[in-house]
């Protein structure tokens, strides 16, 4: 079965909801939340280059880019924030993210 | 003289690069001057939003577009700039007191919130998907690191934690539904996804999904709603009433244009989950509301239920509804900033408090102060002849005319849920017996209650100027 | 199956299963290092889809840089990451579930797509075929696309600013050298001659003196 953009969209999906899991199934270990994050981000990235490919149009590629650039900097504001509450509490286990409690 | 880079007008970013190189300027100052020249940054800061505001009022009257498209200046975006540039305004003049102490004394603070509020502009503006997601980056960053920026208190960085966590979840789905659109139409920018959109597809409805899902996130509609309650209680007050005020008027902006103008011909779609979000949202911020003991805690629910009404404008799709959404979200503005002005003036013996129980008795040791928040507390109920009445008013009626009388119902009953716990608060501070009085309220504080108070109390008698002006805004959608 | 295909199911292959590592680590150290090959074999699968700048921006980026900041923050901080794991068992069924509901759909999804020919037209910038994939995004992006630019910019500069104000501080206990205050001592700020008595040794005072 020859390779074409429905492949790199599969795994771009899987990619995606592994980090939407990580997320859930960590919720106390902000480190890995931040690595999952970075794991859909990536996801996101394969679908634009996948996209971008296979329409011929440079644009995804330059939004692939942005996201990159913006994804770099946002993880560097997500550590100085752990950073400076792993100073204050001794731990990074947030005991309550309540991500679905209402 | 021409005004231009790489071939696009400048002009109709002027305000933009002026809040920007201003912004810029301000760090130089901060950087060069320490830490001691945090209150003239701040006032510095104050007159830069103000003067951006004025340039955007001043820029040529209709529609402006540069970068091929991807920036949008007409009436709708001028009149949510001016909006998000006030709030970004009045909390920083909010803010004096809390950066006064030696040990917040950050310029920076300052610094940031003209940086977001420039996040805020271009997400305003936005006519691609790219530069939405810049934008919505530019502000949530610097939103960020002022939740946290209250470094000794484990409060705010927990806050700031929970914000950023759920903030770049947010932002990735918003980009998973940004890349799917952008894979199902071949193009980013809202007039060429409203052309392609036309013979609609699954994939396209399900980007819409994953892109709307981002943006409650930002605005704090259920079932995207978590993070407010925990994020608004924790955030040094100010920061929670800056990001009660101008970032809800970018992200309520963004999400109406998106809908409006790269998905009009989906309607049919956007305006189930729409409709989905608006009830839940009003649902549970009222009833969720009634238990809470804290009164930052409380605000919160109170502004999930508040978003809710405002999506019931957007639901109808017309223009009508659109009005309704601006004019809501404006009264909206104006009713929150009092009230967490009010929260920032309760301190006692130097000592924030922010119980509802703390309240009681402020009728006695506080007349003024137990009035206007009265007067806020009646208007956010949505009780005639207050502004906040009029805000529900327009945003139903549109409902109506648009066939959703369901919605509109449900609106109202939630409205008198709502009014329960406005009104309890009401009658704590007039009828429980009083507690020792509260700390004299600093007077820039005290302008911002009188101010919003007596906007809210007297905008029955001459409504016009804000009702025509979203009107025109509105129209400029369509 | 060409070869190029095999090297598809080879990079995605380890691309998913160093995903799945990533998230179910025990030691956060491994996962960083599973995060690296994730990025890597990612790199792979750009530069099969022909965007080579990016797979180089991802590996000097992701890799150089931001894999190794997280590296650097497990290191620093010191974490008791035992407790951190409690809670993984009990939401598992039910992230699962969610999971494979959600990836199915998604995965219907892709495996639907084609390209329409209205959608084809819609194109606004078509990748040049004469030159290279670096010289096309840079024709672009410092042209056309000259406000993304310049707006990322902003993004660094604000992340920049954040991340100093919330982690520098200057630390009042923190001792430093005071060189002009070293050389400023003299005999008499710096020795000081007492009695002893015999079999009493030295009062507190005069120890407390000596101190200072």
């Amino acid at each position: 079965m020859t390779v074409g953009l429905g492949h790199y969209l599969s795994v771009a999906a899987i990619l995606f909801t592994i980090g939407t899991l990580g997320i859930f199934l960590n919720r106390r270990n902000v480190i890995i939340i931040l690595m999952s994050i970075e794991l859909m981000l990536l996801a996101v990235n394969i679908n634009l280059i996948a996209f971008s490919t296979f329409l011929n149009d440079i644009v995804g590629q330059v939004f692939a880019l942005l996201v990159l650039t913006v994804a770099a900097a946002e993880a560097a504001i997500g550590l100085a924030v752990l950073v400076v509450y792993f100073r204050n509490r001794g731990s990074i286990a947030v005991q309550d993210i309540n991500l679905m409690k209402g | 003289m021409t005004f231009e880079i790489a071939g696009y007008q400048l002009l109709p970013v002027l305000p933009e690069l002026l809040l920007l190189t201003g912004g810029m300027v301000l760090l130089m100052i901060g950087a060069y001057g320490g830490q001691r020249t945090t209150g003239l940054v701040t006032v510095l800061a104050v007159l830069l939003l103000g003067a951006t505001g004025a340039a955007v009022l001043m820029l040529p009257a209709g529609r402006l577009e540069t970068f091929g498209g991807s920036f949008v200046l007409d009436d709708f975006a001028r009149f949510m700039k001016v909006l998000a540039l006030g709030g970004s305004a009045i909390t920083l003049i909010l803010s004096r007191e809390f950066l006064s102490e030696p040990s917040r004394r950050i310029f920076e603070f300052a610094v940031l919130v003209v940086l977001s509020s420039a996040g805020m502009m271009v997400l305003i503006s936005a006519g691609d998907l790219i530069m939405v997601y810049l934008g919505l980056e530019l502000m949530s960053l610097a939103l960020y690191v002022v939740a946290a920026s209250n470094r000794e208190d484990p409060k705010s960085n927990e806050a700031g934690m929970k914000y950023f966590v759920l903030g770049a979840l947010s932002s990735g789905m918003l980009l998973y539904g940004a890349s799917l659109v952008y894979g199902f139409t071949g193009t980013v920018s809202f007039t060429g996804i409203a052309a392609a959109a036309k013979d609609g597809s699954v994939g396209l409805v399900f980007g819409l999904v994953f892109l709307l899902a981002g943006l409650c996130f930002k605005v704090s509609a259920v079932p995207f709603h978590m993070w407010t309650p925990d994020v608004y209680e924790g955030a040094p007050t100010p920061v929670t009433a800056f990001f009660a005020s101008a970032p809800k008027v970018a992200g309520v902006a963004v999400f109406v244009r998106v809908v409006l103008t790269a998905f009009p011909d989906v309607l049919q779609q956007w305006q189930q989950i729409v409709v989905f979000v608006a009830i839940a949202s009003m649902a549970l911020g009222s009833f969720a509301a009634i238990g809470q003991k804290n009164i930052k805690r409380l605000m919160a629910y109170s502004a999930i239920a508040h978003i809710g009404f405002a999506l019931v404008g957007l639901s109808a799709g017309t223009a009508e509804g659109a009005q309704g959404v601006l004019v809501y979200i404006a009264i909206y503005v104006v009713m929150t900033l009092g009230a967490f002005s009010v929260i920032l003036a309760m301190r006692r013996n130097g000592q924030a408090i922010e119980q509802i129980s703390d309240f009681a008795g402020l009728s006695r040791t506080n007349p003024q102060l137990a009035f206007f928040f009265g007067m806020l507390m009646f208007s956010l109920a949505g009780i005639p002849p207050l502004a906040g009445f009029f805000a529900k008013f327009y945003v139903f009626v549109a409902a109506v005319k648009a066939g959703l009388i369901a919605l509109a119902v449900i609106g109202v009953i939630t409205s008198v849920v709502g009014a329960y716990y406005y009104l309890a608060i009401v009658k704590v501070m007039y009828f429980d017996p009083p507690k020792t009085a509260v700390d004299p309220v600093r007077f820039e504080v005290g302008g911002v209650v009188a101010a919003a108070g007596l906007l809210n109390l007297l905008f029955f008698v001459y409504p016009a100027p804000l009702i025509s002006a979203a009107g025109v805004a509105a129209k400029s959608l369509f | 199956m060409t070869l190029p295909d095999l090297f598809f199911y080879l990079y995605a292959g380890v691309c998913i299963a160093s995903a799945v590592m990533v998230i179910v680590a025990r030691n956060p150290v491994h996962a960083v290092l599973f995060l690296i090959l994730v990025f890597v074999n990612s790199a792979g699968l750009f530069m099969l889809m022909g965007a080579e700048f990016l797979a180089l921006i991802l590996v000097i980026v992701y890799v150089g840089a931001v894999a190794v900041l997280f590296l650097f923050v497990i290191m620093m901080l010191d974490i008791d990451f035992k407790q951190l794991r409690q809670g993984f068992l009990r939401y598992l069924p039910f992230g699962l579930t969610v999971g494979v509901v959600f990836l199915a759909e998604l995965l219907l999804l892709a495996g639907g797509w084609v390209v329409r020919p209205s959608v084809a037209k819609n194109v606004t910038a078509p990748i040049p075929t004469d030159v290279g994939n670096t010289e096309a995004l840079g024709l672009v992006l410092y042209t056309t696309y000259i406000h993304y630019f310049q707006i990322a910019g902003v993004v660094l500069l604000v992340s920049m600013i954040g991340a100093i104000v919330l982690t520098m501080r200057h630390r009042s206990s923190v001792k430093r050298q005071n060189i002009a205050a070293q050389n400023a001592r003299s005999p008499e700020t710096a020795i000081a001659v007492r009695k002893v008595t015999s079999g009493q040794g030295l009062r507190e005072q005069d120890s407390a003196e000596w101190v200072q």
